[in-house]
């Protein structure tokens, strides 16, 4: 059938427009893929179809008929348009919903795991008890390791013939002219002196870090452990003032029902000394030393006793660290095994 | 220091035998209980006993035949031990009793003689050491002769409990049950029972001269003639071995005894080889002594030793002299009860390496006002327990110490504790702990002597403190001025976590190692790191010398982990390294330090890799990135114990701040590590310093223009010579340039190589156009022909 000639008529053009509006739905529904539906719109509404023919023989219609046919080619084509768009709306859903359902696996093998490391227990524990002065108003400063006989032990008030001065007990280094002069620092006190000397009252410091003890590796003594050292000084500190902060602490640290005790205790730096017990896991456990400072440190240091008081503190960061995860000896914390290190979350 | 419950109670009458009360009572004063237990017997059925008859045994010489009254019934025993006749009262196992725990005694024939149980030793009954005979009751517990049948066990301290007390060093007045009792007697508030031991105060033909009255202000002499030496009763060998210390024989264990007592110690010479004059003075040049540990040793000027006439005879607070050791025949003894200046005592038990029980305590302080007591208290043990008569005596006291009284303000009291107490109560807790106060305000308060450590008036405040109660002082809780976490811990925090996230873990390794653990980083003889700070006294050779480099520590970390098949190793620490420097203290910069090694097993999707040194600059880069590090190079290096060809010197501002890259194969075949290995070392100070706060950047809106080029250079040039040229051209809009493609071999000729690079440019303000971008490749081309001599390969 050739379309030019045929479809010259307006009468045949309609008949074959009707004919086109009842058959095309039903060809159009029976695409049952994407592609064929295309092939079939191609057909029914395409440069071959009746209508683009019937649009074509537009122009040698008669004027007066010319516009009521050319509004039926149209109501037409767009009748057919919009039940096309709609099977395609459904066919693509169908398809897109079947590509998926192939596109399927496995999800309980092992994802691709980000690598991610540790920071170490003690250091995360350190670094939260920092914080924990740092909310109540405390600066951080930090030592040298290596230090001299009059900051560890002299400008502490340390006697002269104090047992910890002894070689069994502390580890010296052979480094300038005078023997016994520099050592590895017993704690992390010899910053009291140090920070008095270069800062002017008040004072509210913590000092983390690492001391050493002439102590063989074992399940309870480590060589190298670590403190945090704390030093409160203002012109009316007390008693009451240390015994409040540190049971905060303490409450901060291990919970907010957690109960403190101080009992007398010496330390040369400070008079009156104490040690803060804590009671926890269902008994009471020593968990710092602490005490107002000595008058006689504030001499060594510069500052005058009479105008300022003051308190300082020390506290062990790696027995805090067992106490909380279990660990149950301190050799452990030296370890570098990586499956004790991941453990550190 | 150890001692039972029982003791305490001859000088305080403690209103509770509750061992957890006493423990906290004595906790609140400041004597921390390392623990206490009551003492046990493991015996059952074992009752006092009188030898009626001792007869011979009809078929054996070794034992002999007894008749023992135990009060309801007289026994046929059959007993092996010689040390007691026909008399003697002894603690007798019946028939039905237990030894020991388990071993139960029942009646036996011995050769044909019916034994009805079995005559005790001290040994067979674990409550003493003497297996040579048995008990003989009556030399040690007069009275138990009455009370025949009765359980033995009723003669030893019942129910008791030995306390073990750590004493603080400034206390040595609690050094003894008298000292505690003291501090218990001021708690309960009750009174403390005085020494009784006036002893005749005869002279005796002994001269004391003191040539140094600081090094020794007191000298006590006491003499006890005809002792015979021996064994000490059980009773008090009993208490001596409940306080730790082993019984030697009634000479030594009175002294003991009286220094656990009372808490000073004494010598006893024997006196009849001391020459008739004692001489308080310092060692002679060349001197020597042979010690009680039969030692000769050479005596410095400094010290302080006790002589005769002829040689010193002992070595002052720390040791006495062989010569004159109190032996088995020694029937006079000479004690000395001395006050021994505490640094004299030190400097020479520590030049020796000498600590004494004695010298421990002569060190802290004793009391120069207790030497009579102490030597008397001796000299009473010894005529009880060895049937000595005392003699006579010698007190030389040049250096009587002047009276020291401290002025406590009542203010001070509340500047210190931050609690109000009245004078009246002050002067009576201080008076409770025998502190004698007078005045009103300030208290005048005399510190008696046996207090060393009270010297001024925050040590009378701690005293005041014990007895108030430091849980009786209120808390105040008070904030400081601080301004946050200052920015170095910022920092330091921040490169922790940078590590942590790029995968490593932080490892905390000690911070001395060994010499050899320099050696085996195959470091040049020269190299900084090689000079260690020795350890003057190290434990172990393994610690002898302070560490330079973290590295030795992180390798030995990543090599035990891969011989446990740990077998992806990546470990960081971050601490000190101890260089020698120009001051006072050794220099002692903080590193950052990294290894790894192995490499993730073969996975079900991806195949396995191990680590090489681009990891490790890679590595370097995501540290700079995240520290905010601009401007640092990485230049090729060949420094052990890095690979020679695979290692890179972090530069930052002419200055070399590290070294990362892969492990020199012979440093970690040494330590025993397979394939290719990472490290890296860095300084720390160089990236944690403050930085200013970074510039917002809009990025542009606009489209790039995106193109590749391939340049043909010789084989020795480093990419990095071609990123600097290209970053030096492009007029400032090159966004990105990635090198994609690194290529040796056919068609390019041999000793040249291709590098391809991607570049992307893109103007802030608008839409390059080709005509804009041509000039721009022109110029990268020409800085990077001119500075790598290379040629463009054109387009890719």
């Amino acid at each position: 059938m050739d379309p030019t000639t045929s479809l010259s008529e307006p009468s045949e053009t309609r008949a074959v427009l009707e004919r086109l509006r009842s058959d095309a739905p039903v060809r159009i529904d029976a695409a049952e893929s994407v592609a064929e539906l295309d092939a079939v719109a191609n057909e029914v509404t395409g440069k071959a179809s009746p209508i683009a023919a019937g649009r074509r023989s537009l122009g040698k219609v008669a004027p007066e008929e010319r516009r009521d046919l050319g509004r039926a080619i149209n109501d037409v084509a767009q009748e057919l348009d919009a039940i096309i768009a709609a099977r395609r709306e459904i066919l693509e859903s169908a398809e897109a919903s079947a590509a998926l359902a192939g596109d399927r696996v496995d999800v309980t093998l092992p994802g691709r795991v980000p690598r991610r490391g540790t920071t170490h227990i003690v250091n995360q524990v350190m670094d939260e008890i920092v914080d924990i002065f740092v909310s109540m108003g405390y600066t951080v400063a930090t030592g040298p390791e290596a230090e001299t006989d009059y900051y560890n032990f002299t400008a502490l008030n340390f006697a002269p013939s104090h047992p910890s001065r002894f070689e069994s007990d502390t580890l010296y280094l052979d480094y300038g002219d005078v023997p016994e002069d520099v050592l590895l620092r017993t704690h992390t006190s010899p910053m009291q002196a140090r920070y008095m000397e270069e800062h002017e009252p008040p004072v509210y410091l913590v000092v983390p870090g690492r001391v050493f003890r002439r102590d063989q590796l074992d399940a309870t003594h480590s060589p190298v452990f670590h403190q945090i050292e704390g030093l409160a000084v203002d012109t009316d500190i007390t008693f009451g003032d240390l015994k409040g902060v540190l049971s905060h602490f303490a409450r901060e640290f291990l919970g907010p029902n957690t109960k403190t005790k101080f009992i007398p205790h010496y330390f040369p730096f400070t008079e009156p000394s104490a040690e803060m017990h804590v009671y926890t896991n269902g008994r009471w456990m020593e968990l710092l030393g602490c005490g107002m400072v000595n008058p006689a440190v504030f001499e060594y240091a510069g500052y005058d006793p009479d105008k300022v008081t003051g308190f300082a503190f020390g506290v062990g960061a790696d027995r805090l660290a067992m106490v909380r995860h279990g660990i149950t000896e301190i050799r452990h914390l030296l370890d570098p095994d990586q499956r004790i290190l991941e453990q550190y979350r | 220091m150890k001692f039972t419950l029982e003791w305490m109670r001859e000088f305080v009458d403690l209103p509770t035998n509750d061992p957890d009360e006493i423990t906290e009572v004595l906790e609140s004063l400041g004597h921390e209980v390392e623990g206490w237990e009551p003492i046990t017997h493991r015996f059952d059925g074992v009752v006092i006993g009188k030898v009626l008859e001792v007869g011979s045994h009809p078929n054996a010489d070794k034992v002999r035949v007894t008749k023992v009254d135990v009060g309801d019934e007289v026994l046929d025993i059959v007993c092996g031990a010689w040390n007691f006749e026909a008399g003697a009262v002894v603690p007798v196992a019946k028939p039905g009793a237990v030894l020991q725990g388990d071993f139960e005694i029942t009646q036996r024939t011995i050769r044909g003689v019916t034994s009805n149980g079995m005559i005790c030793s001290e040994s067979e009954l674990e409550v003493g050491e003497d297996a040579a005979g048995i008990m003989v009751l009556d030399d040690d517990y007069p009275g138990a002769e009455e009370e025949l049948g009765s359980d033995f066990s009723s003669l030893l301290p019942a129910g008791d409990v030995v306390f073990d007390v750590s004493i603080t060093p400034n206390r040595p007045d609690c050094m003894s049950v008298y000292g505690l009792a003291r501090e218990l007697a001021a708690y309960y508030e009750l009174p403390l029972a005085e020494p009784n031991l006036e002893l005749p105060p005869t002279d005796t033909a002994t001269k004391v001269e003191i040539v140094d009255d600081v090094a020794c202000p007191r000298f006590v002499g006491r003499e006890v003639r005809g002792i015979k030496v021996g064994q000490s009763p059980h009773r008090i060998r009993a208490r001596l071995t409940a306080a730790g210390v082993r019984p030697i024989s009634n000479v030594v264990d009175a002294s003991n005894y009286a220094m656990i007592e009372f808490g000073h110690p004494t010598h006893a010479f024997d006196a009849d080889r001391l020459g008739d004059t004692v001489v308080v003075r310092h060692a002679t040049e060349g001197e020597r002594i042979t010690t009680l540990d039969e030692l000769d040793r050479a005596l410095d000027i400094t010290d302080i030793v006790v002589a005769d006439a002829e040689r010193p005879v002992a070595i002052a607070g720390v040791m006495g002299g062989a010569d004159t050791e109190v032996r088995d025949e020694t029937a006079n003894v000479f004690i000395e009860a001395a006050y021994w200046n505490p640094p004299s005592v030190l400097m020479t038990s520590k030049r020796f390496n000498l600590r004494s029980e004695a010298s421990a305590r002569f060190e802290r302080g004793m009391d120069s006002e207790f030497c009579r007591l102490a030597a008397d208290r001796v000299a009473q043990l010894l005529v009880e327990t060895a049937g000595g008569v005392v003699a006579g005596v010698v007190d030389e006291y040049p250096a009587r110490p002047p009276e020291r009284i401290i002025e406590l303000p009542g203010s001070e009291v509340e500047r210190v504790l931050g609690i109000s107490i009245d004078p009246q109560t002050t002067a009576s807790l201080l008076g409770r702990f025998g502190f004698d106060v007078s005045g009103d305000d300030p208290l005048l308060v005399a510190v008696p002597t046996r207090r060393p450590d009270v010297i001024r008036a925050a040590d009378l405040i701690e005293e005041v403190a014990r007895l108030y109660g430091y849980d009786n002082i209120p808390g105040r809780l008070r904030f400081g001025d601080g301004q946050g976490l200052p920015v170095r811990q910022q920092r330091l925090r921040r490169l922790r976590s940078v590590m942590v996230g790029a995968g490593y873990h932080e490892i905390m390794s000690f911070s001395f190692i060994g010499a050899e653990d320099l050696d085996a980083l195959l470091l040049p003889v020269d190299d900084a790191a090689r000079t260690g700070i020795p350890v003057v006294n190290p434990l172990r050779d393994e610690e002898g010398v302070m560490r330079t480099t973290l590295i030795p520590g992180l390798l030995k970390a990543a090599s035990a982990n891969l011989a446990k098949r740990v077998d992806d190793v990546r470990l960081f620490d971050l601490g000190k390294v101890f260089l020698p420097g120009d001051g006072v203290l050794p220099d002692q910069p903080e590193r950052l330090g990294f290894v790894a090694a192995g490499g993730p097993s073969q996975r079900w999707d991806a195949g396995a890799a191990g680590y090489d040194v681009y990891d490790a600059t890679g590595l370097w880069a995501v540290i700079a990135e995240s520290m905010e590090i601009d401007g640092a190079e990485l230049r090729a290096v060949d420094r052990a114990p890095f690979h020679p060809g695979r290692a890179a010197e972090v530069i930052l501002r002419d200055e070399v701040i590290g070294t990362v890259g892969e492990l020199h194969p012979a440093v970690a075949t040494h330590h025993g590590i397979e394939g290719r290995a990472i490290i890296g070392e860095i300084e720390v100070e160089r990236l944690i310093g403050e930085r200013e706060a970074w510039r917002f950047n809009a990025p542009s809106a606009y489209p790039p223009q995106v193109f590749d080029l391939a340049f043909e250079v010789d084989s020795s040039v480093a990419a990095s010579v071609l990123l600097d040229a290209i970053d030096a051209a492009g007029s400032g809009l090159v966004e990105e340039r990635r090198i994609f493609d690194v290529y040796e071999g056919e068609p390019i000729p041999a000793g040249r190589k291709s590098i391809a690079i991607s570049l992307s440019v893109r103007a802030p303000d608008r839409t390059l156009s080709d005509e804009d971008v041509a000039p721009i490749r022109k110029q990268i081309v020409d800085s990077v022909v001119t500075a790598t001599g290379g040629t463009l390969r054109g387009a890719v």
